[in-house]
């Protein structure tokens, strides 16, 4: 070996172990974590970083609808409502109960949890439209018995509730509040894909396929329904928790209707459905364009809904899907020319 | 999972992007945002009306030479966008003032923002107790509060008519606002409780087997409430079913819009309701106003939200003036441009406009100060249909204190 060679060594090394730790699944985590850190660096005012809470309160919801959904193919117009179940549950702990945040969040996730898993009952028999029926029942009784109870503010709507405080210090403003939605908005990204990829997420995408084929092949297709609606619904309880507590605190049975609930929906579609990325991109798109045409009310539906017929037109499978579908065309080259390559030699 | 969580980062990054705009805080000019509910026919036309009356200070040289820059955004209605438009003006557009939103339930929580923000923040039509009761120093309203418009009602009725009431009301924040003012004050009034209460969804289209029940238990009062298409379901409905015109129908102030008599014909002959303004107000400054919307909007007969936004851009020119030749306009002066404003509004005393009652304001954050118009008159209709007609009952001006608790 020589001098150069020597010194040349531990560079290599060094390169080595980067690209090993670059291969590991937590290595691109980590970046996609440390990059959304530095992120409120770039935006210019707190209506920006607004913007950016809400963005990452929306993935929590959409990637949340995207499990029930895209993964195990249930129907579910009643994500929001259970949104709603959390945010009031939240809304009520920390300000009637003195409960703080912390405490808060879990429980209200916990209850709409509880209540998502009682909502998955009627898909043991129900599908489709039918299905679409029950949870838009749902949906709707959820907002008019808000709406019509005092102790919940009624159609007033529910205010003065508190920011989360971490020693003393009030998270009242959009850009501390981020740094609690964000690692929630990532940490259920991660779920959902570690879901995806498990057992639970393989049961899933088979009940989806084929309810028939899915018990044939041995699958507790009632268990994994149920356990579907009951995930999605932490999700939302979740999301709902977060927007409640998100300044000024204050929610209002109208921020759950059936128009927001379509506006979901739409983010989990034009996103992909089954693809968790779908989710992700659909809730910061959706959410930035709904945001971007309100200077132009007038033509506000018309924007938004031209947007949605495009992306569906060019990418029926949603920006997800076609994301998803290059990647796999880059791979299945790459393996082609690594093939050739080694037939050559 | 690299290149997927590089795409994300970028994703969201492209997307900050797309939606940031450089703030619109052009130097030596007064901005001013509103969020109002601009996707209903008379929302938008109230909106433009507002809007229009302010851009016309610049025809005539705007505030002492600065010219007036308008930003006008839709809420829906929702709390939630009404949030947004109010950060984004704040934040982004670096606005003066704010006025907004048209319902209760979006400028309470813009309440606390502009507070926070300490922007002067101005609301034309919403009337719930808590916009002026959370002690904010930054809002003002022109309309009357609902702590004025329920007792008018419930006195000249329970005087009148009887107190036997029955209650028929949709489920949002305008039906039950009423009701509930309305029976707390015959309760604390009266000792009274209702004969009969029931609740249905705005959207409902038919309300006859609870008015049926109404029938049954003869009361000496009917009073609906909800927005106008379901107040002229309620009011058609009840004639429908059998209860005669001696029972007494009243509503709340959403009564007031035309397409209440438009719709219910002649079977609103006889609902009175509470309002800040009506059409066949004699007084010059009234009449040249409605001649006004008559013209530019070709609306024969303008109800209260058209007067209470008009006197909102009104008393909004008067601040300005007032505040004038104090304002700086530069960005760094901007939280010194935004209180200056405030307390020329705080400073209005005694402004008499279209409505019938002067407008007040004061310095304390407290709805005594903050409540400008105390003043709501009762009106009757006396003809449905397009060309529909109405006469004024009563004019009674409150004592800033009454209905607040001691």
């Amino acid at each position: 070996m020589t001098t150069g060679q020597r010194a040349a060594a531990p560079v290599r090394g060094a390169v080595s172990l980067l690209r090993a730790a670059a291969a590991h699944p937590a290595y691109g985590w980590g970046t996609a974590f440390v990059a959304l850190l530095g992120l409120p660096l770039l935006v210019s005012n707190g209506y920006q970083q607004y913007l950016l809470d809400l963005i990452m309160i929306n993935i929590v919801l959409a990637v949340g609808l995207n499990i029930v959904k895209g993964f195990a193919g249930q129907v579910n117009v009643g994500h929001l409502a259970i949104a709603a179940i959390g945010a009031y549950t939240s809304a009520v702990l920390s300000t009637k109960f003195g409960m703080t945040f912390w405490f808060a969040l879990p429980l209200a996730t916990l209850s709409a949890g509880i209540v998502g898993a009682v909502v998955g009952v009627p898909s043991f028999r129900l599908e489709g439209a039918y299905l679409a029926l029950a949870t838009l029942g749902l949906a709707e009784s959820v907002r008019i018995f808000i709406a019509v109870t005092d102790y919940l503010g009624a159609s007033i709507g529910y205010g003065d509730i508190p920011p989360p405080i971490i020693a003393g210090w009030r998270l009242d403003s959009y850009a501390a509040y981020y740094y609690v939605v964000m690692p929630i908005a990532v940490a259920g990204t991660y779920i959902a894909f570690s879901i995806l990829h498990s057992d639970i997420g393989r049961a899933f995408k088979a009940i989806r396929e084929d309810t028939l084929a899915a018990a044939a092949a041995g699958i507790a297709v009632r268990k994994y329904k149920l356990l579907a609606f009951l995930i999605s619904a932490l999700y939302a309880g979740c999301a709902g928790s977060l927007a409640a507590h998100m300044a000024p605190g204050f929610i209002h049975p109208d921020d759950f209707n059936l128009t927001r609930m379509i506006t979901v929906i739409l983010m989990v579609v034009a996103g992909g459905l089954g693809h968790v990325w779908g989710g992700v991109i659909g809730a910061a798109l959706i959410t930035l364009i709904a945001e971007w045409t309100r200077s132009y009310y007038q033509y506000e539906f018309i924007i938004f809904g031209l947007i949605v017929v495009l992306t569906m037109m060019y990418m029926p499978r949603g920006i997800g899907g076609y994301i998803d579908r290059r990647l796999a065309t880059r791979r299945f080259v790459a393996q082609r020319r690594g093939k050739t390559a080694a037939n050559m030699t | 999972m690299l290149r997927l969580t590089t795409v994300l980062a970028a994703l969201v990054a492209a997307g900050m992007a797309f939606s940031i705009r450089p703030a619109s805080a052009e130097d030596g000019v007064i901005r001013i945002g509103m969020t109002l509910r601009m996707i209903v026919e008379n929302g938008l036309k109230y909106g433009q009306l507002t809007a229009g009356e302010l851009n016309a200070l610049n025809d005539s040289g705007g505030i002492d030479g600065h010219k007036v820059q308008v930003i006008l955004l839709d809420d829906e209605c929702t709390a939630q966008k009404g949030v947004a438009n109010t950060n984004r003006f704040i934040e982004q557009d670096k606005v003066h003032l704010i006025i907004g939103s048209i319902c209760s339930s979006v400028t309470i929580p813009m309440v606390d923002i502009t507070a926070r923000a300490q922007v002067p923040q101005i609301s034309p039509t919403s009337t719930a107790r808590p916009v002026t009761e959370k002690g904010s120093a930054w809002i003002f309203r022109t309309a009357a509060s609902e702590r004025y418009f329920a007792a008018v009602h419930a006195k000249y009725l329970a005087e009148n008519a009887g107190k036997k009431v029955a209650y028929m009301y949709t489920t949002d924040a305008a039906g039950t606002s009423f009701v509930t003012q309305y029976q707390q004050f015959m309760k604390d009034t009266y000792q009274v409780d209702p004969v009969f209460s029931a609740q249905q969804q705005e959207t409902d289209l038919d309300f006859r087997s609870n008015l049926l029940k109404i029938k049954s238990l003869n009361p000496d009062v009917l009073a609906l409430a909800g927005q106008s298409d379901a107040i002229a379901r309620i009011v058609t409905q009840a004639l429908e079913v059998g209860i005669p015109r001696k029972v007494a129908r009243v509503s709340a102030s959403a009564a007031s819009n035309a397409p209440v008599p438009e719709t219910a014909g002649d079977a609103v002959i006889g609902l009175i309701f509470s309002a800040a303004f009506v059409c066949t107000d004699p007084r010059p400054e009234a009449q040249a106003f409605v001649k006004l919307v008559q013209d530019k909007y070709q609306v024969r007969c303008p109800d209260h939200d058209w007067a209470q936004s008009y006197e909102t851009a009104q008393i909004v020119k008067e601040a300005l003036k007032r505040a004038g030749p104090k304002l700086k306009l530069t960005d760094a002066s901007l939280a010194e441009d935004r209180t200056t404003i405030r307390d020329a509004f705080a400073s209005i005393q005694d402004y008499q406009g279209v409505v019938p009652g002067k407008i007040s304001f004061c310095a304390d954050p407290t709805p005594q100060c903050r409540d400008g118009n105390r003043t709501p008159i009762l009106v009757q209709y006396t003809k449905g249909g397009k060309d529909y007609e109405m006469k004024q009952l009563a004019t009674v001006t409150f004592d800033p204190d009454f209905g607040l608790k001691k």
